[in-house]
């Protein structure tokens, strides 16, 4: 397929906010996770806070849209210059020409758990304050971080749980090709909630310590937030830099929340993405896996990876430093593929202590400093809906 | 964009059983009597999952299946697209998360992902191909459009295209006047022998159209999904015509249509 150029991107998680301290996370390994200590949440587990979100405020036309997921997207927009940049992507193109299509799974939903709170003792109403076109509708996020930006692209919200923010540069990239914009802002935000934290409780997916990804002793996950955000465009004078050379996507059709046994659907995934970019699985320096820390999905997603990439292929996990961000998870591993490809170096599956023989990867608890040309991301949601990317260092 | 084929409809809505008995109310010719409505189990599901599925997912599949008979299932990617998703099941989760010591459903819990619908659809037709699943607010019927039809032209093949909203219920009836199941999909797919041919641009702000009737366009304003009714009252003259739908973002989605 024809590359697109990531022209510039940002990165916001528990690991740091902005690109620079996330870099520097996953080079050295630091985990952003903490004891659960949000309001309401009464369970004994770890989680990836990003610290300050609560701080900012959204004013002016951007009120109506107040609630923790917009909050963090904001955040998010404000680091790396990613603002500047897409003004003068704007220019280049026009507002009209700039889409924006972006990934969640539970968009503003803490701003409705909040409303239920306060519902009226005698009728039932919610409060006259909640908005839930503006907080709550998946849409929120697309039509936030549009009018924070001033953008009229064709714009909707992919919400395709795990799998949301890896598959908007999929669709980005058809986008482009079918004439409808020329440059596209992707990427996620999922934030913190009681939903998915007493959800995943529920399914007993969740671990009482830091996860700890690719470990023989690994339990489950820990629940994150992040926003990552990336502008797309073709190469060009103006557009130059790292690379989206494929991508793949396909269903389990398996399990609603449990992956398929031996990850053939994962493997048609990464397959397609490694085909349409021209790769053969020995070009790849390394993949940055889904890797949740939930003992099936792990051994789900090392089998993929073998049965397409031969034995004991070099992988990472990354969520012991931000957890596991759900509908942001592609977006993070995105963005720290970037990291590592601009860096050089292949990073250390954080928290890993004990390599899981019977995964049959290679991975490991130290950082390699070396160059790395190119990485191939996967991110996996229920419902089995799969996803991978290949990224490549800028030609 | 290029021009794409449509080769089937689906639809279920009140006094809406499927899109061939309700031609002739789209078409005009006929009155839209009763707003009863039957959103029957899914056929294509094992026993065991069937009982494990909510009314958006028996909504959404009836439509799709509609839409998909007499046509091969099993390699066809398909498009979930919903403004709302499932609010039964984020109103009792929200309900369960004021209690003390909350109880969430873990089958509730997954089934309250906005793809539980694609996820089901493939499982029930073991289709490996792509499935995706979007919102646009009020215009999520030109999303899912734009996103059906991109798919078809960058990828090829047959595209299917779900749009469905449930009903709010009590508590949320006020902030999110949705009174009816609505719930339409259109299999896409190369123009060669397709029933119909669409052209579709997305142009700036413009007046979108009406329904002829006013029971169709009551129905059409109360629910996101049923914003697709005046292209399937088009659908249904049998002539060539063009439609205006919202599309996100204040801009217009413009339908051309040719039998």
């Amino acid at each position: 397929m024809d590359p697109l150029v990531i022209t510039a991107h940002t990165l916001t998680s528990a690991a740091g906010t902005g690109i620079a301290a996330n870099a520097e996370a996953l080079r050295s390994g630091t985990s952003g996770l903490r004891a659960c200590d949000l309001e309401r949440v009464n369970l004994d587990t770890y989680v990836g806070r990003v610290p300050g979100v609560e701080a900012i405020a959204l004013e002016g036309a951007l009120a109506p849209f107040q609630c923790r997921n917009n909050q963090l997207a904001e955040l998010g927009l404000r680091q790396d210059g990613f603002v500047a940049a897409v003004a003068a992507a704007v220019e280049r193109h026009g507002a009209d020409r700039v889409a924006v299509l972006l990934g969640t799974s539970t968009s503003g939903i803490a701003a409705t758990e909040a409303a239920y709170h306060r519902r009226d003792p005698q009728t039932g109403a919610l409060p006259p304050d909640y908005d839930y076109q503006h907080t709550q509708n998946m849409f929120s996020l697309a039509d936030f971080v549009a009018t924070r930006l001033g953008l009229s692209g064709p714009a909707m919200v992919v919400s395709t749980a795990c799998s949301s923010s890896a598959k908007v540069f999929a669709d980005a990239r058809r986008y482009i090709a079918a004439g409808l914009c020329d440059a596209a802002v992707v990427g996620g935000v999922d934030s913190l909630c009681g939903m998915t934290l007493y959800g995943f409780n529920a399914l007993q997916l969740v671990a009482a310590q830091p996860c700890t990804p690719l470990d023989r002793d690994r339990t489950g996950i820990s629940i994150g937030e992040a926003a990552g955000f990336f502008l797309l465009e073709r190469p060009s004078a103006n557009a130059q830099g790292a690379r989206l050379t494929g991508y793949g996507e396909s269903s389990d059709a398996h399990h609603m929340s449990a992956p398929h046994p031996e990850g053939l659907g994962a493997a048609t995934a990464l397959q397609q993405a490694l085909d349409r970019a021209g790769r053969q699985g020995d070009e790849i320096d390394y993949v940055l896996m889904h890797a949740t820390a939930t003992p099936a999905n792990d051994r789900s997603e090392a089998r993929a990876l073998i049965h397409r990439l031969g034995p004991t292929p070099r992988a990472v996990g990354s969520k012991g430093l931000t957890g596991h961000t759900l509908g942001a998870a592609g977006a993070v591993g995105v963005a720290q593929a970037l990291a590592s490809l601009a860096g050089g170096f292949v990073p250390a599956t954080a928290g890993l202590r004990h390599p899981d023989p019977e995964l049959g990867l290679d991975a490991r608890a130290e950082t390699e400093d070396r160059p790395v040309r190119r990485v191939l991301v996967n991110a996996f949601g229920f419902g089995g809906n799969n996803c991978s990317l290949l990224l490549e260092a800028p030609q | 964009m290029n021009t794409i084929g449509l080769h089937a409809v689906g639809l279920l809505g009140p006094g809406l059983d499927d899109f061939e008995t309700a031609r002739a109310i789209l078409a005009g010719t006929a009155p839209l009597t009763g707003d009863a409505i039957n959103i029957p189990p899914v056929r294509l599901l094992p026993a065991n999952e069937r009982r494990r599925t909510t009314t958006t997912i028996r909504l959404a599949l009836k439509v799709a299946e509609e839409a998909t008979t007499d046509s091969d299932r099993s390699q066809l990617r398909s498009v979930f697209a919903s403004s709302s998703g499932d609010m039964d099941i984020i109103d009792r989760i929200c309900d369960a998360l004021t209690q003390p010591e909350p109880v969430v459903s873990p089958v509730q819990f997954h089934n309250s992902v906005h793809n539980a619908p694609a996820g089901n659809w493939s499982i029930a037709t073991r289709n490996p191909a792509p499935a995706t699943a979007v919102s646009g607010y009020n215009a999520t019927v030109a999303a899912g459009l734009l996103e059906a039809a991109t798919l078809q032209q960058c990828e090829g093949g047959e595209v299917l295209l779900t749009c469905y909203d449930v009903p709010s219920m009590e508590t949320f009836i006020r902030v999110r006047p949705i009174h009816h199941a609505f719930a339409v999909a259109l299999r896409l797919g190369p123009v060669e022998g397709a029933t119909w041919r669409l052209q579709m641009d997305l142009k700036g702000p413009a007046t979108a159209d009406r329904c002829g009737a006013d029971e169709l366009e009551a129905l059409r304003e109360s629910n996101p999904a049923a914003r697709a009714l005046p292209l399937l009252e088009q659908l249904a003259r049998g002539t060539a015509g063009h439609v205006t739908l919202d599309a996100p973002l204040g801009r217009s989605l413009s339908i051309r249509i040719e039998p």
